[in-house]
């Protein structure tokens, strides 16, 4: 279930309810892992089995891992473990995809293949849930955790359902220690969470939902090629829609967790502020990024093995970055565009060390930076590569001929809103959400909650999944 | 991915390349946030009642249901279930003109109302086609534009949701209709984004404005029993708008439907008439009235010869054009489209009295009211309104 929708208002509240009832630990352990089971049967029930078997996979192949006397079987059971996990998202998001690459290799050498009707639906969640897991082996391979000894423990740690569908991809270090005690939200963290949760309801339903899906929609999914402006301010209310989409998942995620007890980890850290790729990766969907890093990155060499073979890993490493996203060869452009820009960085620095932008400099080199985003989620948003290079025509000036499509109403609330949203990353550059609130007035913080809340419910949400869900 | 010695306030997985990572930091910044939980709802409370209170102002009333995807599939089940005698397949027009209990009170039997607005009826009349446990009577409501093209329409999804509807989607759809029982205020043509766009009257010249779209023209309750909103009826702006709405410059407008189309049309249509008659079903089709301002633009696009005429022959099945008969003139049309509240069961009354001269699947009952007449409902004229 989405968490903006009724169906999830009702369910938390009676998981919620029953967190709070004397009961022992390891009963309220058992209830929030069947909640979860059934926060992710409310999508497509027979899906469950893919989370059991993650789950058994994992711990069986941890277990084994950590019991194992020489490199080899350990190295063995940690691949049985990958290939369990990357064999069932390859089969559910990749079979398709493939089929139809191999289809269109194979016309090019004048074979006619028809490939078998591949009409599988795709599990929600699945790159962040095996991902997760995977970390868990990974992890006690690499020595850097010890398999947790209670199962109960583990199955939860791979379903909870704050994180389980989109993030944060959570580590085992981080989550199961926490399940070790008894834990519940004091009344503060309940309210705090409660807040928190409105915030990421209101980025989600009031502004990706209500205000920029549908400019964005409108300059993509359309059959006429944008001008300028049209495809400028379809491509922002993109930047705008996707991250109020997912970070609102991940506050509202977040949020969940505190009302429970729990703590999430920081997923994104307003990254339209960025100077640089390196630092928008230090701020964008930072599980993924610091997963990939950790996992694929600094196991392909990382930047220990020479320049060359640091950029091939880092090429690598977002080309994959990009296939994550979805099956489709604009991801992989997209990956391919943000290596580039981390590689070219990188390469600058090393001929500029030792320069300090100024402030005016870093303002300039962040717009730089936000502009830079913007070509890449071009390749995102388009489903072709032909709409791609249609509206990168026109935010370059290409189409002079294009009729409008955008009217005033979405211009002005594009520019309304993502204006909102740069200020407010400049200047939550270097802080925190929670140093601001801790030093706001109550009185004003009063106002913003209830006005987000109010928002909330006269826009009535419809219950539109989350992007990130189809990742 | 490179990474250096962080500035931030606080460390995350981004600020420790390679390492395991600890229990996350969430701290409650210090405020008093038991009287900040209780003011926020105190002003929500205040806020909603307010708002909902105006709502009503509006004239929305509560037990006006949003008529979306889930809502038909729920109606598709029934006929899952079995014995249903019979459905009306087809767009708005059909959906809003066709009041359910006076069928019922006339034949006995009250349909499943299965037309969509906005949406083309014949990929709902192949689905009744292809589904074993149809064996009734299917009327099918015509309105040429919509049924003679190869889109679905508006509600193309309705079809996947009655195939595959998620349980979070059926127990959300649950809670809203209980919710929409006691709530005016929940009615996706007043949200706060809807309302917002509307302000936007044209200010760019050649964009498409959302002011040209379809604002809240019908009230829809249980069964999809739809009726026009008392609104449209009373307050010449709403009126005057949904005019302005069907009548608008489109791509299309005054183009003539394509002949491929039409004998897609005609030969998928005779299809699935073969195939419900092969079960012991049936078809009948309904043309529905619009006024002559809209009836000049929809025959510029297929005339009645090469549309309605055509399409019974070929499908070889009966039908009721408005056109034809004393009993459906001068009802009252108020945005030129749908008929109001009031004559809508005085269109069903003279179809229906129609339809079971032509198929024994309808019968009156011995006890059915009498016959209605244009005189039972008066179009009604009121002063302007504020939107």
């Amino acid at each position: 279930m989405v968490f903006n929708s009724l169906t999830f208002a009702l369910f938390f509240a009676i998981v919620l309810l029953l967190h709070s009832l004397p009961f022992s630990w390891r009963v309220k352990k058992i209830n929030l892992l069947v909640a979860s089971y059934l926060f992710y049967a409310a999508w497509n029930p027979p899906f469950i089995i893919l989370l059991w078997i993650s789950t058994v996979v994992d711990w069986w192949a941890a277990n084994r891992i950590a019991q194992a006397s020489n490199q080899w079987r350990r190295r063995a059971w940690m691949l049985t473990s990958v290939i369990a996990n990357l064999g069932m998202l390859g089969w559910f998001k990749y079979g398709e995809f493939l089929l139809a690459n191999f289809q269109a290799l194979a016309a090019t050498v004048g074979i006619d293949y028809q490939p078998p009707a591949f009409d599988i639906v795709l599990p929600v969640g699945i790159s962040f849930y095996t991902f997760a897991t995977m970390s868990y082996t990974l992890d006690v391979y690499l020595r850097r955790a010890e398999p947790t000894p209670r199962v109960l423990d583990f199955a939860l740690f791979v379903t909870f359902f704050p994180h389980l569908v989109a993030g944060p991809i959570m580590r085992p270090t981080e989550l199961v220690p926490q399940f070790e005690q008894p834990r519940r939200a004091s009344m503060d963290q309940l309210r705090f969470g409660l807040a928190l949760m409105t915030l990421g309801l209101f980025q989600k339903v009031v502004l990706a939902d209500g205000f920029l899906a549908a400019p964005a929609e409108q300059v993509y999914d359309n059959t006429m090629a944008p001008g300028a402006l049209d495809a400028w301010f379809g491509t922002l209310a993109f930047s705008g829609q996707i991250f109020c989409d997912f970070a609102g998942y991940s506050t509202t995620a977040i949020g969940a967790a505190m009302c429970l007890g729990f703590a999430m980890p920081d997923n994104f850290r307003f990254p339209y502020a960025a100077v640089g790729f390196s630092d928008f990766w230090r701020r964008w969907h930072i599980t993924l990024s610091s997963w990939l890093r950790d996992y694929l990155y600094i196991p392909l060499g990382g930047n220990r093995k020479g320049e060359a073979r640091t950029y091939a890993s880092l090429m690598t490493t977002m080309l994959l970055g990009g296939l994550w996203h979805g099956a489709s060869w604009t991801f992989v452009v997209w990956g391919g565009l943000h290596g580039l820009y981390l590689a070219a960085e990188r390469w600058l620095r090393t001929r500029f060390t030792g320069y300090v932008p100024g402030p005016l400099a870093l303002f300039g080199l962040g717009l730089f930076t936000y502009f830079l985003v913007n070509i890449t989620w071009v390749f995102f948003r388009a489903t072709t590569f032909t709409k791609a290079w249609e509206v990168l025509s026109g935010m370059f000036g290409f189409s002079v001929e294009a009729k409008p499509i955008l009217a005033a109403v979405h211009l002005i609330a594009v520019a309304v809103i993502v204006g909102g949203i740069l200020a407010t990353h400049w200047f939550m550059r270097r802080r925190t959400l929670e140093s601001v609130v801790a030093r706001a007035s109550p009185l004003v913080l009063t106002l913003v909650w209830a006005l987000m809340a109010f928002a909330i419910l006269i826009e009535q949400g419809t219950g539109n999944a989350f992007i990130y869900f189809q990742f | 991915m490179p990474s250096s010695t962080s500035s931030f306030e606080r460390l995350t997985a981004a600020d420790r390349p390679g390492v395991a990572q600890p229990v996350p930091e969430r701290p409650v910044p210090a405020q008093p946030w038991g009287p900040i939980a209780l003011a926020v709802v105190l002003i929500v409370a205040a806020l909603m009642g307010a708002w909902e209170w105006r709502m009503r102002q509006l004239q929305l009333v509560p037990g006006d249901f949003d008529d979306g995807a889930s809502a038909w599939a729920e109606q598709r089940r029934r006929i899952d279930a079995g014995n249903v005698a019979v459905a009306i397949v087809g767009d708005s027009r059909i959906l809003f003109d066709t009041d359910l209990a006076h069928f019922e009170a006339l034949t006995g039997v009250r349909p499943v109302q299965l037309a969509l607005p906005g949406t083309n009826g014949r990929p709902f009349l192949q689905d009744l086609a292809a589904d074993p446990d149809f064996k009734g009577l299917a009327i099918v409501g015509i309105t040429e534009g919509s049924y003679f093209r190869d889109e679905v329409g508006l509600m193309a999804d309705a079809l996947d949701t009655y195939k595959f509807e998620s349980p979070a989607k059926r127990s959300s759809h649950l809670i809203t209709t209980w919710l929409a029982r006691r709530l005016a205020f929940l009615d996706e043509a007043y949200r706060l984004s809807v309302l917002t766009k509307r302000l936007d009257t044209g200010w760019r010249a050649g964009a498409r404005s959302p002011y040209g779209e379809v604002w809240k023209i019908a009230t829809s309750k249980d069964e999809r029993q739809t009726a026009m909103w008392g609104r449209i009826e009373t307050d010449a702006t709403l009126r005057d708008h949904a005019r302005s709405v069907w009548v608008q410059p489109r791509p299309n407008s005054g183009v003539p439907v394509a002949a491929d189309v039409i004998a897609r049309t005609q030969d998928a249509t005779r299809e699935a008439v073969k195939a419900i008659r092969a079960r012991g079903g049936d078809v009948v089709f309904v043309r529905p009235p619009s006024s002559p301002e809209l009836r000049v633009h929809e025959d510029a696009r297929i005339p009645r010869p090469a549309g309605w005429d055509a399409l019974l022959a070929v499908a070889d099945v009966r039908g009721v054009h408005f056109d034809d008969y004393p009993s459906m003139q001068g009802l009252a049309i108020p945005e030129w489209s749908h008929l109001s509240r009031a004559c809508a069961p005085v269109f069903t009354d003279a179809y229906v009295r129609a339809l079971a001269q032509y198929t024994p699947r309808l019968a009156l009952r011995a006890d059915a009211p009498a016959p209605m007449s244009p005189a039972d409902c008066q179009p009604t004229e009121a002063p302007a309104s504020a939107l």
